[in-house]
């Protein structure tokens, strides 16, 4: 008998507000413990939540973008358990009424071929904080993570691979991150993904016994879990066993799922409306503004590049990689460069760069201006090419803005008498160079044009003296 | 100038002592010192006091005398005394809930209700005596003691506000606050002969208010008539942005109150005779000034108690469980994690609070939760479509407070249906987030205090408060004080 694996998600991802989801202190990962804490995170007696809009305009944009249906009407409840990191002893979640219905996320199969994995809801959460259990016996508990705002995202289940699992939280991750919804940073523990895995025999309608894994936090953990809770799933059932609904652990090291507490033994939230939040009211209006301030998805960027710019698509896919990488090749656009060279400059210097220099496009020193003037002198051949690129590697390396360098750089020069001065000198001097070009030996080409740029003193526009050298070449 | 002769009389409300205040007939400090020798020797007789800020007090009122002096008073509350109940944050002194498990905690944070208060010039003197967490009507599970009626030291003074009622019943120059989740300022204000005014759910912020049961819970005024009530609640109400359910206030033309519904389920069987004939009296003298009193019942009246059982608890289950010894609360040393949170909350918690926080754990958990806590909500929809209905025939509803007088200290305690009996006609006001006014209305063949309660539309607070204002001008109930601990 085959088996067919069957995988549901919930996906949690912290939203990246400046503050925290019901109260003004600062969220930020990395701080200081407890440091970011205050009597509304912190759970004070007299102290009452009150909800970040800013949390809730960024949940109804992954809405949109995820194709859900917002509710206009959503609430908040309290999931109540004890838990030294819960100092309320509850955590306010969407429960019963959450502000998203619906949606899907589309993520490529193994073989290549997209595919559709379709959403059950998405709601608006709190974090808890941390605990952290030292190996003397003793937990400390840091609250700056306390209160932060979470979407979580709860598919359907549908039949898929380990790999293809990954692919889902990682399309979900290219979503959230192009939207500025979240840093989706699973190293950073702001992406963490729960995943519900059951097995049935290929063909069959109805779904297995699932088992729960919770807090997956990278993407080999996602799609190893998949695997091996699956096989140890089939396992049991070929020996004639029963899977139990349980939660399960899986540890990353040693590749296996333990069993952590049964259905019977899940705990009782005791869900109720929470008496401190009213009712959260999401008006037609505020989903239009949220969706006119979108940005550009990637399927209608790529269609702009390679259909109305006559990018070619390989080119293409790495001004798509990031969303800022597209903007940034926007912005050089707009500064007057044409899609070709923008496309040129960006992936031949801006990404080597970034990749010499291991920066993030936001930490990138250069701007678009800057290098579309430099690359504009180029194309008006004030400058030669080398130079512009010498340009831009000095502007990174001393600090220097590329216009200010650009305007203390000499323009090249190609005026045709002077040109062919310099041409004739060096041809004089090397006949036996230009007996070998005229046998046929092209390369020497770039030595004589060395040699004129030498004796030029890096003036001439080496272009243009190219083409006098094969002139005076093939003429004699 | 010369000093002024004398303090005002002991039975003195607010709005007389400001006029003493504004015609420099004593100054703000000589009143606070008066002040603060009643709570420091009846006050705490009668256990209604916990704490006192004499320091910071007589130096707030200096501050007041300087500006009445310079002419730029703060407004009509500008130096005159006031208390919070130990359940309301305060920047002075402790805000413990009268819990041992929140034993010695500083807030270090004013209640917005009490910010607002102190920005207008009134002065904190005191923290007042309650139950538990609010949790009960006598005053008996407070970890601060027994607080004493005044009218009769045997007996209790109702709770869960009894320390700030009991203030209010026992003098004059000075309002109180406290909070009412099913009848806590109300029945304590009947108990101890004062007026006491539980807004609109969301009138006033419950920023600062430690939670009881948070769709319930307002922070309310006690003092000695409707006017100091009035004058309180313009001073704490409207929208705070530490609140999300806070009120935004319309300005509010007070159209007067000219037909008054007698609710028919007050003057039942299970109501004391005596309190249903001065209820009913007071029904007849708002008659004879032209006031149309009708009599309406009120439908599901009769549930509304189990109702507001299930809801408070439900919502106490949860509001307490930060009281884990963990971050806030005692901790008692464990070995285990399990046994901290079992240890720290069995020691810190007194029975009556463990009582409700187990019954409303109960009424939320799996298998249970359908039976009651969603069925109590149903019902409570029932009961503020009911009380609307009978409200667009009406402007305001009349029944007493408590269905019984004051009753002797321990007679109740150990039985807490009985003790639950004492909120029958006043939960329903908090299940409907309606405004309720408690005003003294007499004394029964033992001298003990009679209240009865103006309830009106979600909204109509100043316009039930005009009402009491008026009716205390016709009559002197209010202005009764027991013997005994002189000013």
């Amino acid at each position: 008998m085959t088996w067919q694996t069957v995988v549901g998600l919930e996906i949690h991802a912290q939203m990246s507000t400046e503050t925290k989801m019901f109260c003004a202190c600062v969220r930020e990962t990395g701080a200081e413990a407890n440091h970011n804490i205050c009597p509304v995170c912190t759970g004070w007696p007299g102290a009452l939540p009150v909800l970040n809009a800013e949390a809730v305009r960024r949940a109804i944009r992954a809405a949109i973008s995820l194709g859900c249906q917002i509710q206009p009407e959503s609430r908040f409840d309290r999931k109540n358990y004890f838990y030294p990191d819960l100092p309320k002893g509850y955590q306010i979640s969407q429960f019963y009424r959450p502000y998203a219905l619906g949606g899907e996320i589309h993520f490529p199969r193994e073989d290549g071929t997209d595919a559709v994995l379709p959403l059950v809801r998405i709601h608006m959460e709190e974090d808890a904080g941390k605990s952290i259990h030292a190996d003397d016996q003793t937990s400390r508990i840091d609250l700056n993570r306390c209160s932060s705002p979470l979407l979580e995202i709860v598919t359907e289940p549908l039949p898929m691979s380990g790999v293809e699992a990954a692919n889902c939280v990682r399309s979900t991750r290219e979503i959230l991150r192009w939207i500025g919804v979240s840093d989706a940073d699973m190293e950073k523990g702001n992406l963490r993904a729960d995943v519900n895995v059951s097995v049935r025999p290929t063909g069959s309608d109805p779904l297995g016994t699932r088992t729960e894994l919770k807090n997956l936090n990278s993407f080999v953990s996602i799609q190893r879990s998949v695997e091996v809770e699956s096989a140890r799933q089939i396992q049991v059932l070929e020996a004639g066993g029963v899977i139990r609904q349980e939660t399960r652990l899986w540890h990353q090291e040693d590749e296996v799922t333990e069993e952590m507490r049964g259905k019977e033994d899940s705990p009782d939230y005791r869900y109720f409306p929470d008496p401190d939040l009213p009712v959260v009211i999401i008006e037609l209006t505020d989903i239009e503004r949220e969706r006119s301030s979108l940005p550009e998805t990637p399927a209608s960027r790529r269609v702009r590049l390679v259909e109305q710019l006559q990018i070619a698509p390989r080119e293409a896919e790495s001004i798509l990689a990031r969303r800022e990488f597209g903007d940034f090749f926007d912005a050089m656009m707009a500064a007057g460069l044409s899609a070709a060279s923008a496309s040129n400059w960006f992936r031949g210097e801006v990404l080597r760069h970034l990749n010499e220099l291991e920066l993030n496009l936001d930490d990138y020193p250069l701007t678009a201006e800057s290098i579309a003037a430099v690359v504009k002198s180029v194309e008006e051949d004030r400058i030669s090419v080398a130079k512009g690129r010498e340009i831009l590697q000095q502007s990174i390396a001393d600090g220097r803005s590329p216009t200010e360098i650009l305007a203390g750089t000499s323009e090249q020069v190609s005026d045709e008498s002077t040109l062919m001065a310099w041409v004739q000198g060096v041809l004089e001097s090397h006949p036996d160079v230009v007996d070998k070009i005229r046998a046929g030996d092209a390369r020497l080409m770039g030595f004589l044009t060395g040699q004129v740029m030498q004796a030029s003193k890096g003036a001439a526009n080496p272009r243009k003296v190219q083409q006098i050298l094969q002139r005076l070449i093939q003429q004699s | 100038m010369s000093s002024p002769p004398s303090l005002p009389p002991r039975d003195a409300t607010v709005g007389e002592v400001t006029r003493w205040l504004g015609e420099h007939r004593c100054s703000a400090r000589q009143l606070i010192d008066g002040y603060l020798d009643f709570l420091e020797h009846l006050g705490r007789e009668i256990g209604a006091v916990v704490e006192t800020f004499p320091e910071q007090a007589r130096a707030a009122a200096d501050q007041s005398d300087q500006r009445r002096a310079a002419g730029e008073i703060l407004g009509p509350l500008d130096g005159i005394p006031f208390t919070a109940k130990m359940n309301i944050t305060t920047e002075q002194g402790t805000s413990d809930a009268s819990s041992s498990i929140l034993k010695g905690f500083r807030a270090h944070e004013d209640a917005t209700a009490v910010r607002r208060l102190r920005a207008a010039g009134a002065v904190l003197t005191g923290k007042s005596n309650c139950d538990e967490f609010a949790m009960g009507a006598s005053n008996e599970t407070s970890c601060h003691g027994v607080v004493s009626n005044p009218w009769d030291r045997s007996r209790v003074p109702g709770g869960s506000s009894g320390g700030a009622a009991a203030l209010a019943g026992s003098h004059g120059w000075a309002f109180h606050l406290g909070s009412d989740t099913g009848g806590s300022i109300r029945q304590p204000a009947a108990f101890c002969s004062a007026t006491g005014f539980k807004p609109t759910w969301g009138r006033v912020s419950r920023r600062g208010l430690i939670a009881f049961g948070s769709s319930l819970d307002q922070i309310c005024p006690v003092a000695r008539d409707s006017e100091d009530c009035r004058q309180v609640l313009q001073v704490m109400e409207g929208h705070d942005p530490l609140d999300a359910t806070s009120l935004t206030l319309d300005d509010e033309t007070v159209q007067p109150i000219s037909r008054v519904a007698l609710v028919s389920e007050g003057f039942g069987p299970a109501i004391d005779e005596q309190i249903a004939t001065a209820v009913q009296a007071a029904a007849g003298q708002m008659a004879d000034q032209g006031i149309e009193i009708i009599e309406r019942s009120l439908p599901h009246i009769e549930a509304a108690n189990a109702c507001y059982q299930v809801i408070a608890t439900a919502e106490a289950s949860s509001n307490l469980a930060r009281y884990d010894g963990v971050h806030v609360g005692a901790r008692e040393s464990s070995k285990d994690l399990q046994s901290l949170y079992e240890t720290s909350r069995h020691r810190g918690f007194g029975s009556e609070v463990r009582r409700r926080i187990l019954l409303g754990t109960f009424v939320l958990s799996a298998g249970y939760r359908e039976a009651y806590y969603t069925r109590a909500q149903a019902v409570r929809d029932l009961i503020r479509e009911g009380i609307d209905q009978v409200l667009e025939e009406c402007d305001a509803l009349l029944l007493p407070v408590s269905p019984f007088a004051p009753f002797p200290i321990g007679e109740r305690i150990d039985d807490p249906i009985a003790l639950y009996a004492c909120d029958i006609l006043t939960v329903i006001a908090n299940l409907a987030g309606v405004p309720a006014l408690a005003l003294p209305c007499g004394f029964d063949a033992s001298g003990l205090p009679i209240g009865m309660q103006l309830m009106g539309a979600r909204g109509s607070d100043h316009r039930l408060l005009e009402l009491g204002s008026r009716w205390q001008q016709w009559t002197d109930h209010h202005r009764a004080l027991p013997d005994g601990g002189a000013a």
